[in-house]
């Protein structure tokens, strides 16, 4: 849906020159293609070229400040640039960067690292990962074990970071690591930028339980870091990872993969067919519990649907609070355990024994535990949205005054 | 509300916030309102706390009181279901924007367990409107929207499964007068009506007709109900003779209208269902985050924040689904249909299942009749049940989503 009469003279020419530009020079958007695939070398790469076609046809970082490369226009502009990127494909696995490191860098980097990094992502040099999650604990992010310490006026950093999305594929990480032991666990913790090809840093694929590999676990071995790649303070490493949980949350919430589908307010529900395509075919078309359950999953795909575009919206409209972000994962974690068990019930044993080469087998169950894991488990989300948005008290813990290295955790390996 | 526990006459020592919006805004059914629409819910919140307070309710509910056609008139008066009525009979149709308006309405009436006639009035109002003569539209409507005439929508087969469709009442045609019998079942708010909008079903298609409740052949039997606030009879019809000033619309040809009229009916029940969860919950909010066990809180133990957290995630999901039926169905989307029903189903469910709990999580109090959860349970679960259950909504999806 173009809103090209609403257009003013600048955004008009605009417009014009992200049509022309992408023009015969992007690879067109394929129907059933993933938005990401890490495991898709090429897919990857070609994304990288697409963010470089973008930056050559001034069309990157749309508003993003001018200083560091970006062209510091208004969301208009951006809105525009996705209603004529509409028919190509984006350079999706840029989302992280996106999403969670740019705004990270603009708030907390330093000049010398901003003018560095951004212009790198918006050249499509630099693909970002989040050194987070360690083996010892992935929830309680701020008990994290890595250490960094500083000889001379290096920083050099040791430890394991696992369930880094696009690990293999990172040129650049946000790593969060502990400064300082003898401080209260959230006290002590320093953001670093680190060269995920540096000396020291070993890339290894975790396989999940469905065979697939899109996580990594990295081990530090004396990872040298320069000291001017510390972003925000020294020991302040909490507020910056605040910035990037919020601002994970934010584009969850909005889509993470903005221009796949303009969640517009006023776009149509839509059943998947899918769902009628394995009633037929299971010959349970007039069956009235099959039916039954088939309604049940229409309706809770349509609440989920609803409620991310009803959150994110608000949210980008500031008439809903930046605290209900947890509230679309918590939906995606609940939809999904209920979808489950409602397909079981629609497929009965067809489901867990088939003959050689059928699809199908699952019901989303090797996949189900995704969104109750990834991105803070359903437990901290429902942390989140009774102490954050509920504003009900928290649950009392002996964690938050006493040195770290005076608490029990997790032995490092 | 300040809850004083008369066991501990613990006092609060910690206030909730409750269901957070922006800047002192309210976070309803419809976020982003325009201006129009943040002074009617200012003024139907206001009226709410003022002359249909859950205190006024318990009133009724105890039968020191009743709910009279005064104290619906007064309601009326607020412009509730001019929403659905034309300028030319006194209405606001043109310049309002009908069932979002009236969702925000519904979900404010849904705070305070109103117990007054107000969907079955833009129900019928809705539909005297799209498809009634002249005529008809000039003797109803004002009436209707002044809250002068009651009205009334009968249409719902008796037992389990009814509720979307017209039931056991059958129109037959003589020349042109029609011959209604057949009973029709859980019409809300017929018991005081004056009209009754009847929608029968016959071999060639669906049909409506306009009658006085008191025509001759008329029987309305008032059934006991669960809700304390509302009034629901089943009303027979034997050999009733209907004349053709009676015929909405035309003969056989009320199918399209009668799916509309339901779809209004669900939004609208299912708005007034979020706000009886809204307020079920920022109630509990308050009592478990003021009430000690164990020395703290009870709100601040996992097992009651979480399911605290879960409820605040439903309610919104039911935010998202009512917002969106309400706008699919005044604009006649393609999807106003799955709209509606699946606001029907999320709603129903998780009205029931979420004052239930708000209810488990007050400990005993929350069990006695000087309570006020009793009365939320009450409406939800009643809501619910009426209108189509969810199981009826999710057979309904499947047909309308091809299968």
């Amino acid at each position: 849906m173009s809103t090209e009469h609403l257009d003013t003279e600048d955004q008009k020419a605009f417009r014009l020159k992200a049509r022309n530009w992408m023009q015969g020079r992007l690879p067109p958007r394929i129907q059933g293609e993933p938005a990401m695939d890490w495991e898709d070398k090429a897919l990857v790469d070609r994304d990288r070229v697409i963010q470089r076609c973008l930056w050559d046809g001034g069309l990157a970082g749309i508003m993003l400040p001018t200083a560091y490369g970006g062209l510091g226009l208004s969301k208009r502009f951006s809105d525009i640039f996705y209603e004529e990127a509409a028919p190509y494909r984006l350079p999706w696995h840029f989302g992280n960067a996106f999403n969670v490191v740019m705004p990270v860098l603009i708030a907390h980097a330093n000049e010398a690292l901003k003018k560095r990094y951004v212009p790198g992502i918006l050249k499509g040099e630099q693909i970002w990962c989040q050194l987070l999650s360690e083996p010892s604990g992935g929830s309680d992010l701020a008990g994290v074990l890595t250490r960094a310490e500083k000889r001379g006026d290096k920083w050099f950093l040791n430890g394991s970071k696992v369930w880094t999305t696009g690990g293999v594929e990172g040129d650049m990480g946000l790593c969060l690591a502990r400064t300082d032991a003898s401080l209260p666990k959230h006290a002590g913790l320093t953001m670093f930028a680190v060269d995920m090809h540096a000396p020291g840093v070993t890339v290894t694929k975790l396989r999940l339980i469905r065979g697939n590999s899109d996580f990594a676990q990295e081990f530090l071995d004396d990872v040298e870091v320069p000291e001017d790649h510390v972003i925000g303070e020294v020991n302040a490493g909490w507020t910056v990872a605040g910035t990037q949980l919020a601002n994970e949350r934010a584009g969850m919430a909005r889509g993470w993969h903005e221009g796949v589908a303009a969640a517009v307010e006023a776009s149509e529900i839509t059943p998947r067919q899918s769902y009628l395509t394995l009633a037929r075919e299971l010959g349970l078309a007039d069956d009235p519990l099959a039916r039954e359950i088939i309604g049940e999953l229409i309706v809770i795909d349509a609440v989920y649907e609803l409620t991310t575009r009803r959150v994110g919206n608000g949210m980008r409209t500031r008439s809903l609070p930046p605290t209900i972000g947890g509230v679309p994962s918590l939906m995606a974690a609940r939809t999904d355990v209920r979808r489950t068990a409602l397909l079981s019930a629609l497929t009965g044993p067809t489901a867990v024994a088939a003959p050689p080469g059928s699809s199908g087998l699952d019901n989303g169950f090797m996949r189900v535990c995704t969104h109750r894991i990834g991105g803070g488990t359903t437990e901290m989300q429902l942390n989140s949205v009774a102490e954050r948005y509920l504003n009900l008290p928290r649950e009392p813990g002996p964690d938050r005054d006493i040195p770290f290295n005076q608490l029990r955790h997790n032995a490092l390996r | 509300m300040q809850y004083t526990n008369p066991i501990t006459m613990a006092r609060p020592r910690w206030r909730s916030r409750g269901l957070q919006a922006r800047k002192g805004r309210k976070n309803r059914v419809d976020i982003n309102l325009t201006e129009d629409q943040r002074m009617l819910l200012e003024s139907t919140g206001k009226f709410a706390g003022d002359r249909a307070s859950i205190q006024q309710f318990r009133r009724i509910a105890d039968r020191r009181a009743e709910f009279g056609r005064a104290d619906w008139q007064e309601g009326a008066a607020q412009g509730w279901v001019a929403l659905f009525t034309p300028e030319a009979h006194g209405g606001i149709a043109e310049s309002s924007q009908g069932l979002i308006d009236a969702a925000i309405v519904a979900e404010t009436l849904g705070r305070v367990v109103y117990p007054g006639p107000f969907l079955s009035s833009c129900v019928v109002a809705a539909a005297i409107t799209a498809a009634g003569s002249d005529a008809q539209q000039a003797q109803f409507l004002p009436g209707i929207a002044a809250g002068e005439i009651l009205a009334a929508w009968a249409y719902a087969a008796p037992g389990p499964r009814g509720g979307i469709a017209p039931g056991s009442v059958s129109a037959t045609q003589a020349g042109n007068t029609f011959t209604l019998n057949g009973t029709a079942a859980y019409v809300q708010d017929a018991t005081d009506s004056d009209l009754l909008l009847v929608s029968a079903a016959s071999d060639s298609g669906h049909s409506q007709f306009l009658l006085p409740s008191k025509a001759p052949g008329i029987s309305i039997e008032p059934l006991e109900t669960l809700d304390l606030g509302r009034k629901i009879a089943n009303v027979k019809f034997s050999a009733v003779q209907a004349g053709p000033e009676t015929l909405l619309g035309n003969f056989a040809a009320a199918t399209a209208a009668f799916e509309r009229q339901l779809q209004i009916a669900l939004v609208l029940q299912s708005a007034e269902t979020l706000g009886v969860i809204e307020r079920a919950l920022e109630i509990t909010l308050e009592y478990t985050g003021q009430r000690i066990a164990f020395g703290r809180p009870v709100a601040s133990f996992q097992g009651v924040k979480h399911r605290l957290a879960d409820y605040a995630t439903q309610l919104e999901g039911g935010k998202a689904a009512v917002a969106h039926a309400a706008r699919a169905v005044q604009s006649n989307a393609p999807d106003a249909a799955i709209a509606a029903s699946i606001a029907a189903s999320h709603c129903g469910r998780w009205g029931t299942d979420i004052v239930r709990d708000c209810m488990h999580l007050h400990g005993g109090i929350g069990v006695t009749w000087d309570h006020d959860m009793h009365f939320y349970l009450r409406r939800a679960v009643s809501n619910e049940a009426l209108y189509g259950a969810p199981l009826v909504h999710h057979g309904r999806l499947a047909a309308l989503a091809g299968l």
